[in-house]
């Protein structure tokens, strides 16, 4: 039997509808992430569980019994809620916060076990301090302790680390973990993606009052489902045995310009994320599979021209590194060494910008030439143009795109 | 073995409470004794003590001012000061505003227009000034009470801005009949301002019934101290929350109810002393709620005495003396604690 069953869950503020059929199980030791846009029903939700709000429709059952036939205190004793902001205007001291919590177990031996909730969590020597007194990050721990005092089977958070600096958020989380592996269900509301990402073993997405989404991290947090759902564009990287996600800005001006990087070695990747955050069409070539450059154009979902790991560009790669150029308006040459192995991609340059493609190309072939013939090979192609940066590469295709022969005709 | 801050922090504040409760009802033991023995009859601290051990003695002057005046005042006076000081710790923890007193609620002004309507009207003081006073707080109780309930869930906003209408309201219709009344004017004056004088057993037998309300309050201190982190945070924490407000509010209500029909309107106790408490020994309940019913019995047997001896033999209202002392140490307390 699941701990907290939610079924075809409706509630409204007054007027306003806040959950939507929502359905929704948890069972013992879940370690659950709920993410969704603000509105989208998370604290209302979490609400909902604790039997502070009673929905309109639907059931919600704890341990098989609905969530209004209980007591306070004996849910207080089932599911001990974080609260997403806590604030006191009184003196206690930070121990007596602490104390409260144990109000549902009336009876029971108490001192003991705040005792070692204290301890265990390293605070012990703050305890004695006024609560008021103490950082934004060791109240939430304090708040914490607060409800891990109820001696719980399921604690829900909202939002629990939405205050703390980096190191309080590991903290609490790790502290979240262990909790968790020995026994505690857990129930999270966060809107750090990537936290939930780094920390949960199964999320949940809500959007709009109902349940968009839920399974594992990866499948609920990808690029589509946040596209969806936040209506942002994401992109999941992985790297340094890490998943994580990068946004791009929400307002991206249309550049129809379609910009092809002649790339590799690590040296196109900022200017790729840079340019597609820009809103230029951008794709890239050619690059060796593993390398940086192709990753990074990987996740981002850029059209490529691609030749196996440290190999030599091969024809047939040279063709589609050349049939991306002819498609592009822009070609740019970055900062890229040059070797035997990747020669034809300036051979590509010379070629795109003889076939009258506009080239912006990083300054300092020469430095970067193993080959002793780059540079001879570009001299005299004509429409290149060199520049020092990728802050200019940027500029130039700015005056590039505002020159009116490019401009679309519509 | 070295002992952690917090033992030593808490141990602190426990031998400093000994220490203030202590001091408190020595106080307290004091100022009753003082309030017996001054007056324009004055009696010596021996004398005192053998007036209440033999009983009242017919033939001696003296021992039947002290049986039939002096004790049932002073009794009153105690029973008063705690039931205000309690009221008015009890609704600023329920209310979570510093600024709340026993008379935020209203009750008082009903009460005060059921005596107004007594006195208009010329029944006897004894019992109907008292019993129209205990009427009209009640009504009141309950329609504020009404009117602050929707759906079996009182909202406390709501409750304050109801007994501040209903007060506006019961001033309006007093003011009228005070107007109509004509010579008895002063007699409700008098009343409204809060006195003890000329009280006696029959309104002691009254104020009887703060006893048992006296001790209800600490049977929810745990409660008190968990609502003090807001409502929501206390029904999470497991505290049944719309029961304990409501018992602590028809509690308070009747405190204050009974306490204005005995002796009418004394201001600024049930507010000054549950922050002088707060202040002394922290905001957890249990300490406060002890030390603001010695210290509120304490403080309103002095302030009257001081009613009746400063402008000897012409008495002032007590609820003047309270007032004018309150007043200036409320504003130094304002000014210490910035927010």
């Amino acid at each position: 039997m699941p701990l907290i069953e939610l079924d075809r869950i409706t509630f409204s503020y007054d007027d306003t509808p806040a959950i939507n059929g929502l359905s929704l199980s948890v069972g013992e030791g879940d370690f659950l992430g709920i993410v969704g846009p603000n509105g989208s029903g998370k604290s209302t939700l979490l609400k909902l569980i604790d039997g502070l709000l009673a929905p309109d429709q639907g059931s919600s059952l704890i341990s098989g019994r609905p969530a209004d036939q209980y007591g306070r205190r004996e849910l207080a004793r089932k599911l001990a809620i974080v609260p997403q902001s806590y604030t006191l205007d009184f003196d206690f001291t930070a121990r007596q916060v602490v104390e409260m919590g144990r109000y549902c177990r009336k009876g029971e031996p108490g001192r003991a076990v705040v005792n070692e909730l204290l301890e265990r969590m390293g605070v012990e020597a703050l305890a004695g301090r006024p609560f008021n007194e103490l950082s934004g990050g060791e109240k939430q721990m304090f708040v914490l302790a607060q409800a891990l005092a109820q001696q719980p089977e399921v604690l829900l958070l909202d939002e629990p680390a939405s205050h703390l600096d980096v190191s309080h958020q590991l903290a609490l989380f790790d502290m979240l973990v262990e909790l968790n592996s020995e026994g505690l269900t857990v129930v999270c509301v966060l809107h750090d993606l990537n936290l939930a990402l780094l920390y949960f073993k199964r999320m949940a997405m809500l959007s709009e009052g109902g349940l968009f989404v839920e399974g594992a991290p990866e499948e609920v947090l990808s690029p589509e489902m946040i596209a969806s759902v936040y209506g942002v564009q994401a992109y999941m990287h992985k790297h340094a045995g890490r998943t994580f996600l990068t946004f791009s800005p929400r307002r991206r001006p249309a550049r129809k310009l379609r910009v092809h990087l002649i790339c590799g070695g690590g040296t196109g990747a900022s200017l790729m994320r840079r340019l597609l955050d820009l809103g230029y069409r951008v794709s890239a070539g050619v690059v060796n599979a593993m390398d940086t450059d192709e990753v990074t154009g990987r996740e981002l979902g850029l059209p490529l021209a691609a030749e196996a790991p440290f190999t030599t560009i091969t024809d047939s790669a040279h063709r589609e590194n050349m049939a991306l150029a002819r498609a592009a308006d822009v070609i740019v040459l970055t900062a890229m060494p040059v070797g035997a192995g990747n020669f034809k991609n300036v051979v590509a340059v010379r070629q795109a910008a003889e076939s009258g493609k506009q080239v912006l190309a990083l300054s300092g072939v020469e430095e970067r030439d193993f080959t002793q013939g780059a540079a001879a090979e570009l001299s005299g192609a004509p429409g290149l143009r060199y520049v020092a940066s990728d802050d200019e590469v940027v500029e130039g295709l700015e005056e590039i795109w505002e020159s009116s022969s490019l401009l679309p005709a519509e | 073995m070295r002992k952690p801050a917090y033992q030593g922090k808490t141990m602190g504040l426990q031998k400093r409470s000994s220490w203030v409760f202590a001091a408190a009802i020595l106080m307290l033991l004091v100022a009753t004794f003082a309030a017996l023995a001054i007056g324009p009859a004055r009696m010596s601290p021996g004398k005192v003590v053998d007036y209440l051990f033999s009983g009242r003695t017919a033939g001696d002057p003296l021992s039947v001012v002290f049986w039939t005046i002096r004790l049932p005042r002073v009794i009153l006076a105690l029973l008063v000061g705690a039931a205000l000081a309690l009221a008015g710790a009890c609704l600023q923890g329920l209310l979570l505003n510093p600024l709340a007193d026993p008379y935020v609620t209203g009750v008082s002004s009903g009460a005060a227009l059921g005596a107004t309507i007594a006195i208009f009207v010329k029944l006897p003081d004894i019992p109907w000034l008292t019993v129209f006073a205990v009427v009209g707080g009640l009504v009141t109780l309950f329609t504020v009470y009404g009117i602050a309930t929707r759906r079996g869930q009182m909202n406390i906003y709501r409750l304050l801005l109801a007994g501040v209408t209903l007060s506006y309201l019961f001033f309006s219709v007093q003011a009228v009949l005070m107007i109509r009344s004509g010579g008895d004017v002063h007699r409700v004056i008098y009343w409204l301002l809060g006195s003890f004088s000329g009280r006696g057993w029959n309104e002691v037998e009254v104020a009887l019934v703060i006893l048992p309300l006296l001790v209800v309050p600490f049977f929810f201190s745990n409660e008190l101290d968990i609502l003090l982190q807001g409502e929501g945070r206390a029904l999470e924490l497991g505290v049944e929350v719309e029961r304990v407000k409501r018992i602590l509010f028809v509690v308070a209500a009747l405190l204050t109810a009974v306490s204005v029909s005995v002796s009418g309107i004394i201001g600024f106790v049930g507010l000054v002393v549950p922050h002088l408490a707060r202040l002394t020994l922290g905001p957890g309940h249990r300490r406060m709620l002890t030390l603001s019913l010695l210290l509120g019995s304490t403080v309103m047997v002095l302030s009257d005495l001081i009613a009746r001896t400063a402008f000897a033999p012409s008495e002032i209202p007590v609820g003047v003396v309270t007032v004018f002392f309150g007043a200036p140490f409320f504003i130094y307390m304002l000014r210490r604690r910035p927010g």
